[in-house]
């Protein structure tokens, strides 16, 4: 089972719903900061409810003596309250958070995904001290200080998290707890595809080629992450894949990697048999098999007037497409990206060609724009 | 197979337990959604809106799910699951229960307590023994404690014991701070082993070596001393050693596991040492409002002897009476025992009939 995991900081939880979903786990970098916070926050409710505590009674102490160590008493409740109990309190009846674990966005939790018992979150606070051990003397700098020890540096804490699967200090190993990320970003992420031509060469894409789920997830992978990408990088990224895809779907070597991706994401995810193909506009005749390279009209079959227009200049039509990937291509007859052309044009201009794609082009393939050349008309 | 409109139909759902969990963390109820949720219809659509995210993500890798919807996925059901089994908030039932029931049972049984008793009262008795003989051990409490802190000691207790009433509060906070701090980072500490042992010893060897020292001939205040801790000395101590050895029993679980893996075995240390910590604490309370109210004020000493005597008794029977070990406990478990006769016998017919068919 470990074997197959990703390296990554997750762990699967099993739910009463037979339902294994995973938590990404809080390491010392998520969590260092939600304890300063606490600290932090501490300290203020410390001091304020004191500072009013102390106002409170001094005001009272003209009534009466009693009040002036009556308030004193309080106080020193409080910190004692507070120091031990802040962390055991807020988990507990918030369901294991405290303010800063909420601001930092993590969560405590059994070890088993149940939300953490009072008795597991007193106990995981109480050894918190242990986790902070050893504490540092502050005449380790200055050697003119006594030397009282009350700086903690966490070693033990940051050493038992190192060494724990699920990043536990001692406090959580002996409490049976551990730190979760609770997000809150909350969006449903799917690519748009803003490129004309991601559909097009998706409908040239054979139907007989099975997206595996392999494939499917390396897909949505990148595109999920081509954003971050210069488009050099992208294409040498792509390449690898791309490579032996253009050699098995007979395109020619041209085209971009990037791009061929990109349409066979959309092929995946996207494309629908019962939508409309999509609109090709001026781009339509093109064709991104290797054997039409050279051929940029279409073979003359019937078009559009407009459209061979258009055609008649492939090289100065590339560049005013959004292109962020293409790639530097010189030679004016040959497109240097996915072309395309119908795929009922196709059958009749290359009645050998591929027979089984240009003969049953809905049969197999779900997403081939299947436009008669009469609807061009 | 078309990912995107399969998101889009499920979106909405999505969408809307979202809604439910944000409202169930803010609330702890879906009634703010909207009319439609409230009450018992909103808890019945969270389940199954719930139950359908959880369907949806099972489902993931054969809908071919891109890895970023599976993520949202995952965060969604955890997101869920956490508002639907939440925290069983603290009742006080429980901790009475913890207190009266599981702590004494533990203590009694726990080697741990006996062996954090004996150092602590060990060594308590050897140093005080030490330090009050002079002749044998000269210049040994003064060692330990050094006699600047000696002689501000004695010279605290020369006035007869008569704090005044108002100070009475402060006193027991700040008794409750200092001494249970002391104890919870006996405890805490006590997961280290080593750390714990020596703040106990520490702590016994200084209470020893001052005790012995204000029970020499000629010491100032001595008298005072003694009824000033008379009182709250059995809860006190008790409490220390009591925490001291409900550490070592989460020490003792992360290096002896006798057979669990390591951190099964510290869970399950933990969870031991939960109660005895838990009436380590109460005791700690005990002996801070004794010790801030009875012991510095000036009432007769018969008093604080018959209440010193009370509490040891009290904690006698509560270690002793309710901790005694009982069998009753054995039949709610779910795990039955039974000896092998009983189930070699309850095998034998059936081995009969099998072989009257062979």
């Amino acid at each position: 089972m470990a074997a197959v995991q990703p390296l990554d900081t997750t762990i699967a939880v099993v739910t009463p719903e037979n339902i294994a979903f995973e938590y990404q786990l809080a390491g010392p970098f998520r969590r260092l900061p939600a304890y300063l916070i606490d600290l932090a926050v501490r300290w203020g409710v410390i001091l304020t409810v004191g500072f009013t505590l102390l106002l409170l009674g001094g005001m009272l102490t003209v009534l009466s003596t009693f009040y002036g160590p009556l308030t004193f008493a309080f106080i020193v409740i409080l910190i004692f309250v507070i120091n031990w109990f802040y962390g055991t309190i807020l988990e507990a009846y918030f369901n294991g958070r405290t303010i800063g674990k909420w601001f930092c966005g993590i969560r405590v939790i059994e070890v088993d995904g149940r939300p953490v018992s009072p008795r597991s979150a007193l106990l995981r606070n109480l050894l918190r001290v242990a986790d902070l051990a050893p504490v540092a003397a502050i005449n380790t700098w200055d050697p003119d200080i006594p030397p009282v020890y009350f700086i903690p540096t966490g070693i033990i804490g940051l050493v038992s998290m190192m060494m724990t699967r699920r990043m536990q200090r001692l406090g959580d190993l002996a409490a049976g707890t551990m730190v979760v990320v609770d997000e809150r970003k909350w969006q449903l992420p799917i690519a748009k595809v803003d490129d004309a031509r991601v559909p097009a060469l998706a409908s040239y894409v054979p139907g007989d080629y099975l997206i595996t789920r392999k494939m499917a997830r390396t897909l949505a992978t990148y595109v999920e992450r081509r954003h971050f990408l210069t488009p050099p990088r992208r294409r040498e990224v792509a390449r690898n894949l791309s490579d032996p895809l253009i050699d098995r779907f007979e395109f020619r070597r041209d085209i971009d990697p990037d791009l061929l991706l990109y349409a066979l994401y959309y092929k995946t995810f996207l494309a629908d048999s019962t939508t409309e193909p999509a609109d090709l506009g001026p781009l339509a005749g093109y064709s991104p098999l290797a054997k039409d390279a050279g051929k940029p009209s279409g073979l003359g079959e019937p078009l559009q007037s407009v459209v061979l227009e258009e055609l008649g200049k492939p090289a100065q039509r590339q560049p005013a497409q959004r292109q962020p990937a293409q790639p530097v291509n010189r030679q004016p007859a040959q497109a240097p990206l996915g072309d395309w052309r119908q795929a009922s044009e196709r059958a009749s201009i290359q009645p050998g060609g591929e027979p089984s794609r240009a003969e049953t082009p809905a049969g197999e393939s779900p997403a081939p724009p299947r436009k008669m050349p009469g609807d061009d008309q | 197979m078309n990912v995107a409109k399969l998101l889009e139909k499920r979106r909405v759902d999505w969408t809307e337990l979202e809604r439910l969990c944000e409202a169930m963390e803010v609330r702890g109820s879906t009634d703010s959604v909207s009319p439609k949720h409230r009450g018992a219809a909103g808890v019945a659509r969270f389940s199954s809106l719930y139950r359908a995210a959880c369907a949806d993500l099972a489902l993931a890798d054969a809908y071919q799910l891109p890895p970023n919807t599976v993520t949202y996925l995952h965060r969604l059901v955890a997101r869920a699951h956490n508002q639907l089994y939440r925290t069983h908030s603290p009742t006080p039932g429980g901790w009475v229960q913890i207190l009266f029931r599981e702590a004494p049972q533990r203590i009694f049984n726990d080697g741990c307590v006996r062996v954090a008793s004996l150092v602590f009262f060990g060594l308590f008795a050897l140093a005080m023994v030490m330090g009050a003989a002079e002749e044998q051990f000269p210049g040994f409490a003064e060692r330990i404690c050094g006699s600047k802190m000696l002689e501000a000691t004695s010279e605290s207790f020369k006035e007869p014991l008569a704090v005044n009433p108002e100070e009475y509060t402060a006193r027991a906070a700040f008794y409750i701070r200092h001494n249970t701090g002391i104890g919870l980072q006996c405890f805490a500490y006590g997961i280290l082993l080593v750390p714990c042992l020596v703040t106990l010893a520490y702590n016994a060897i200084v209470l020893g070596a001052t005790f012995g020292y204000m029970s020499r001939d000629g010491v100032e205040g001595a008298d005072h001393f003694f009824e000033f801790v008379t009182a709250h000395g059995p809860f006190e101590l008790t409490a220390i050693a009591l925490s001291a050895g409900a550490g070592l029993r989460l020490g003792m679980g992360l290096f002896y596991t006798r057979g669990l893996s390591r951190v099964d075995s510290v869970r399950r240390a933990g969870r031991d040492a939960v109660p005895v910590m838990a009436a380590s604490a109460a005791m700690f309370v005990l002996a801070a409002f004794t010790e801030g109210f009875l012991s510095p004020s000036g009432a007769p000493y018969l008093i604080k002897v018959a209440w010193s005597i009370l509490s040891s008794g009290l904690i006698t029977l509560y270690f002793v009476v309710l901790g005694f070990p009982r069998n009753e406990s054995d039949g709610g478990s779910l795990v039955r025992t039974a000896r092998y006769a009983d189930l070699v016998d309850s095998r034998r017919p059936i081995d009969g009939v099998d072989d009257d068919a062979a």
